[in-house]
């Protein structure tokens, strides 16, 4: 077995550097190692897993959530929705951070994708907070921090990787349970961000955020309600039992396309193809990934890794504290270097077989798995929003990463509460029945 | 010439990946108006879902390879010099066009081989199971006819593979 799993790692690490794609490093380690290890018909049945991996229909929400994202996104949804932050939360002192901070919450949320919410938020308000006094790297450090707290609100696609690698998970559980450590991650960073601004002074007089509005705070929150609604119908649907979870997903494409191509009209009819094959290659993306990986903890599984971890990490400490810790540690260190996918599907099934022999409830533990995976989108060297933002916001890694130091610290802070606070997670789902 | 077929290859799974949406956005639409509104889900809505998500990953999983958009870990290679980056590439492209070719392309044609010979059918919707496996043989010619084209283009001499049409992507997070 020993050796085996040698050569999976060492494929797996070699591969990586190589700048591989990670779903073919996956898949290549995978086979590689099945040979190691002396398995039989290796090329029909990785081949098999892969088709097999993808046969549920929980995963088709995916698809569903991309395309009604890349709907939603690709209209005036950012202007709707900074509006929307700004005409409640810019008046005061340090606004324009707030409003930065809820418009990305929501943008992630309804768009599903931090990518997105750091790019489109970002373009508009890094340039405007530029302008209002306050300097370019704290901006590009709070865009790509807030944008993360979208991947712990619903609805999330991260969440339906997870439920379905983890098997027996409840995607409505995980959505409702990422409702409260969402917001708190989102309060966190809102609140770091207001006190490095007051004290440093940073908007100060110039700031009239609110006055520059023409509409009403009744206008705004009219207009930005149809989007809203979005999420209100995915979670409303769900929790009174009305839809499935990618039911939810397929009305949300409805409910998108509606609002683009006929209430809003900012999406033309001929934008629309080009629109859904980047949707199709974006599931793609994904979805390679999860077939691969589902052939690997196969293979895991059928090597008994998962116990073999659980048993190290038990022999380690016995104190499911130490334990959350050390796994917490691990975990921020890929994030640092693995996008959040890949991580969520290849940790997953090694870490979830400890965490539930501690205690853990499988949902709280995805939250756990998700918060500690955002950090990592926000670290160098490899940190998809941080590079998003210094690209949107015209600034270097280096630069912008001396900012970020508050707001990892925000971050991790919420993820200790979230690791630590088990209610955090579990209560809202236990009120409302999704979950025992 | 070359890019000409990959273009036509990008277009095409592009319009097959666009009618997949709509089918499958219609067809879970039409389970939960059934059920909810008839009062009796349609059989068939379900598995028919599940059989056009494995065609739709699939086929976007070689859109993704076309566009040069599947995730990798740029860590080493953007530090090291030209040529060794040039090398550390076609490694790469020749290590997708290895894996594509023998476990998607060639295993996955016998297990839908297999599959044809076991003669077991879906049950609501009456077809083989192999229509269903088929996405994966199929995607996976697909990426390595194009990977071992980038081979060649890079040993031949080009520095980088870029599809002409890829429109700038939006990285799934």
């Amino acid at each position: 077995m020993t050796e085996g799993l040698a050569v999976l790692l060492a494929v797996f690490v070699a591969l990586m550097l190589l700048d591989a794609p990670i779903a073919f490093v996956i898949g290549i380690a995978t086979v590689m190692a099945a040979w190691a290890l002396g398995y039989g018909d290796v090329l029909i049945s990785v081949a098999r897993d892969m088709g097999n991996g993808l046969d549920s229909f929980a995963l088709l929400a995916i698809p569903f959530f991309i395309l009604a994202g890349d709907l939603m996104g690709a209209g005036g949804l950012a202007g709707r929705l900074i509006d929307f932050a700004a005409v409640f939360l810019g008046r005061f002192r340090g606004g324009l951070a707030m409003v930065n901070t809820l418009t990305c919450m929501l943008f992630g949320a309804i768009s599903g994708s931090a990518a997105a919410a750091v790019s489109s938020v970002g373009g508009t308000l890094i340039p405007e907070m530029n302008r209002k006094g306050y300097p370019k790297d704290f901006n590009i450090a709070l865009t790509a921090t807030a944008a993360t707290t979208g991947l712990l609100i619903p609805p999330s696609n991260v969440m339906i990787v997870y439920a379905v690698v983890a098997s027996n998970v409840s995607i409505s559980a995980l959505f409702i349970a990422g409702v409260i450590p969402g917001i708190v991650v989102g309060l966190l960073i809102m609140g770091v961000a207001l006190i490095v601004s007051r004290r440093n002074g940073y908007g100060g007089e110039q700031e009239h955020a609110a006055g520059e509005i023409k509409r009403s705070a009744l206008v705004c929150t009219w207009r930005a309600l149809p989007s809203l609604l979005l999420v209100v119908f995915v979670l409303g649907g769900i929790l009174s039992g009305w839809f499935t979870p990618t039911e939810a997903s397929a009305v949300a494409v409805l409910w998108a396309f509606l609002l683009a191509v006929v209430i809003y009209r900012e999406v033309p009819i001929k934008m629309l193809p080009r629109l859904a094959v980047g949707s199709a290659r974006t599931t793609g993306i994904v979805m390679l990934l999860v077939a691969v990986s589902q052939a690997m903890s196969g293979l895991l599984t059928e090597e008994q890794v998962p116990k073999f971890v659980s048993e190290a990490l038990l022999g380690f400490s016995s104190n499911p504290l130490m334990i959350l810790l050390t796994i917490n540690i691990i975990l921020l260190v890929v994030g640092t270097f693995m996008d959040m996918t890949p991580a969520v599907l290849v940790f997953t099934p090694i870490f979830l077989p400890v965490a539930v022999g501690i205690g853990i409830d499988p949902v709280h533990f995805g939250m756990i798995l998700i918060a500690n995976l955002c950090i990592g989108l926000c670290t160098p060297p490899v940190g998809t929003c941080l590079f998003l933002g210094c690209s949107v916001g015209k600034s270097n890694i280096a630069r912008v990463s001396v900012s970020m130091l508050p707001f990892y610290g925000a971050m991790f802070i919420g993820l200790m509460l979230i690791t630590y606070w088990p209610a955090l997670s579990l209560w809202l789902p236990k009120l409302l029945g999704v979950m025992k | 010439m070359w890019n000409h077929i990959k273009r036509i290859t990008a277009t095409s799974l592009g319009w097959v990946a666009i009618a997949v949406f709509i089918v499958l956005t219609a067809d879970v639409l039409l389970g939960v108006f059934s059920r909810k509104i008839l009062g009796d889900q349609v059989r068939w809505t379900e598995e028919l879902a599940r059989f056009l998500l494995v065609w739709i990953s699939f086929l976007g999983g070689a859109i993704a390879y076309l566009d040069d958009k599947h995730l990798g870990v740029d860590l080493l290679v953007d530090r090291i010099n030209p040529a060794a980056q040039r090398l550390a590439r076609i490694v790469t492209h020749a290590l997708v066009f290895a894996f594509a070719l023998a476990v998607m392309g060639i295993g996955g044609t016998q297990l839908v081989i297999d599959r044809f010979d076991s003669g077991q059918v879906l049950s609501a919707l009456q077809i083989n199971k192999a229509w269903f496996y088929l996405a994966v043989p199929v995607s996976g010619y697909v990426i390595s006819l194009f990977a071992i084209g980038n081979v060649i283009a890079l040993l031949a001499g080009a520095t980088d593979i870029v599809n002409p049409e890829s429109n700038d992507g939006e990285v799934p997070s």
